[in-house]
C-alpha cells in the first residue's frame, strides 16, 4: 500500500473516460479527498497481500458483479486482470457468457461466495442471516467474510460512480461540441 | 421538532444494529485496528458495525476515508440534500436502518420532515420543490439501474440549478450508500 496517490492510474478516471485537463475530470478532483479514498480502497480490496481470499477469487466475484450490473468497461477491466491470473478459464466463461447457475460451480467455496455476490449486487434486501452463514459453512473464516462483503458493496459503489461520471462527462462533452 | 414517522416498515426512530458473525473484541484488537476505529466515528468502539468490519482495518480504514468526505466535506451540494439522497437510496434498497439515521441527519439539517414522510411512504412522487424531486429521480434511477444512466437524466438536475460540483457530490452520495445499505443488510440487522 502507497501513501501516495498516483493520478495516472486512477481506475475510475480511466474507465469513466475522464482525461486530465477535461472539465468533469477537473470537477471530479476537486473532491480528491474522496478519489484518493476510491483508489485505495479499490487497491486495498485486491491486494495480493490480502490473507483468506485469494486475489482469483476477488477478480472472479467482481467480474460476475460488473456483469450482472451491465457495467460493461468495469467487466471487461477484470476479465482483463483475470487473464493473468490462474483463474480456471470455465469458469470466467460461463461468468461473462451468463447466466451463470451458480450450481454449476464445482467448488463450493466459490459456489458460496459467487451467490453471496448476486444476492448483494441484485437483492440486497434478500440477504439474511441464513444466507451470511452459508460463507462460513463453506470454509470461509470471518475476516475473509468481511473482505467479501467489502468487495462486493465497494463494486456496487465503483459501478454506480463510472456511470455516474461517464455520463456527466457526455454530457459536458456534448454540450462543448 | 422530532416527529416520529413510521410506514412500511420504515422510521425515523433511533435504532440498533446487531452483526450476525463475531465482532472484534476490543481487548483482542491490534494497535491499527484501534486506530482505524478511532478515525471511522466517533461512537466506532461501542458499534458492532464497526467492530465486525475492523476485522479487515486496512479496508475499513479507506471506506470511512471515502465515506467521511463524501458526506461531510464542504462545499458542494448542501448536506441536508446529502443526507435526502442517502435517505432515498436506504429506502429504495430496503435499509431501515440507514434510512432511520439519514432521515434523522436530514431533520436535523433541514429544520423540517416533510420531505422524509414522502420519501417513506413513495420514492417515486417525493420532494417538496422541483429541485427535490429532480435530486430524488436521479437517486433512484443512479441506484436501480446503473447500467443505463443516461446525460439527459444528468441534465434535468442542471435544468433545476444543480452546478457540476454539486452534480458530483449527489452521484458520490447516491454510490456511498450503494456500498454502504450493502453491508448494513447483509451482515446485520437493526435492533430497537
Amino acid at each position: 500500500m502507497t501513501d501516495t496517490y498516483d493520478l495516472s492510474t486512477d481506475i475510475v478516471d480511466r474507465i469513466a473516460g475522464l482525461s486530465p485537463g477535461s472539465p468533469t475530470h477537473a470537477t471530479r478532483h476537486k473532491r480528491d479527498k474522496v478519489a484518493a479514498a476510491t483508489q485505495r480502497s479499490y487497491e486495498a480490496l485486491f491486494d495480493s497481500a490480502l490473507l483468506d481470499l485469494s486475489l482469483t477469487e476477488r477478480l472472479l466475484v467482481a467480474l460476475y458483479a460488473c456483469t450482472l450490473s451491465n457495467a460493461p468497461a468495469l467487466a471487461e477491466h477484470y476479465a482483463e486482470r483475470l487473464a493473468s491470473s490462474n483463474a480456471d478459464r470455465a469458469v470466467i466463461d460461463q461468468i461473462v457468457e451468463g447466466p451463470l447457475n451458480e450450481s454449476d460451480i464445482q467448488e463450493p467455496r466459490l459456489r458460496a461466495m459467487l451467490s453471496f455476490t448476486r444476492t448483494l449486487i441484485e437483492s440486497p434486501i434478500d440477504g439474511d442471516k441464513t444466507a451470511l452463514e452459508r460463507l462460513p459453512a463453506a470454509g470461509i473464516s470471518t475476516p475473509a467474510v468481511v473482505a467479501l462483503a467489502q468487495l462486493i458493496a465497494f463494486l456496487s459503489y465503483q459501478i454506480r460512480l463510472t456511470a455516474g461520471l461517464r455520463a456527466l462527462q457526455v454530457l459536458n462533452a456534448t454540450e462543448l461540441a | 421538532m422530532s416527529r416520529v414517522i413510521e410506514a412500511h416498515g420504515f422510521t425515523n426512530r433511533v435504532l440498533g444494529w446487531h452483526a450476525w458473525l463475531d465482532v472484534v473484541q476490543l481487548a483482542d484488537a491490534s494497535c491499527e485496528q484501534i486506530a482505524v476505529l478511532e478515525e471511522s466515528h466517533p461512537k466506532a468502539k461501542e458499534s458492532d458495525y464497526y467492530l465486525f468490519l475492523v476485522h479487515q482495518p486496512e479496508i475499513l480504514r479507506q471506506r470511512s476515508a471515502a465515506f467521511n468526505a463524501i458526506m461531510y466535506a464542504p462545499g458542494g451540494l448542501p448536506r441536508a440534500e446529502r443526507e435526502l439522497a442517502s435517505t432515498v437510496v436506504s429506502r429504495i434498497n430496503g435499509c431501515v436502518y440507514c434510512a432511520s439515521v439519514h432521515a434523522q441527519r436530514f431533520e436535523q439539517l433541514a429544520k423540517r420532515d416533510d420531505v422524509i414522510e414522502q420519501v417513506f411512504n413513495n420514492p417515486a412522487t417525493a420532494g417538496a420543490s422541483p429541485r427535490e424531486k429532480a435530486i430524488v429521480q436521479a437517486s433512484i434511477d443512479l441506484t436501480l439501474a446503473p447500467g443505463q444512466v443516461e446525460p439527459a437524466q444528468l441534465r434535468a438536475l442542471r435544468e433545476v440549478g444543480l452546478s457540476d460540483d454539486e452534480i458530483l457530490d449527489l452521484i458520490h452520495s447516491v454510490a456511498i450508500f450503494a456500498w454502504a445499505n450493502r453491508l448494513m443488510l447483509n451482515l446485520g440487522e437493526p435492533v430497537g
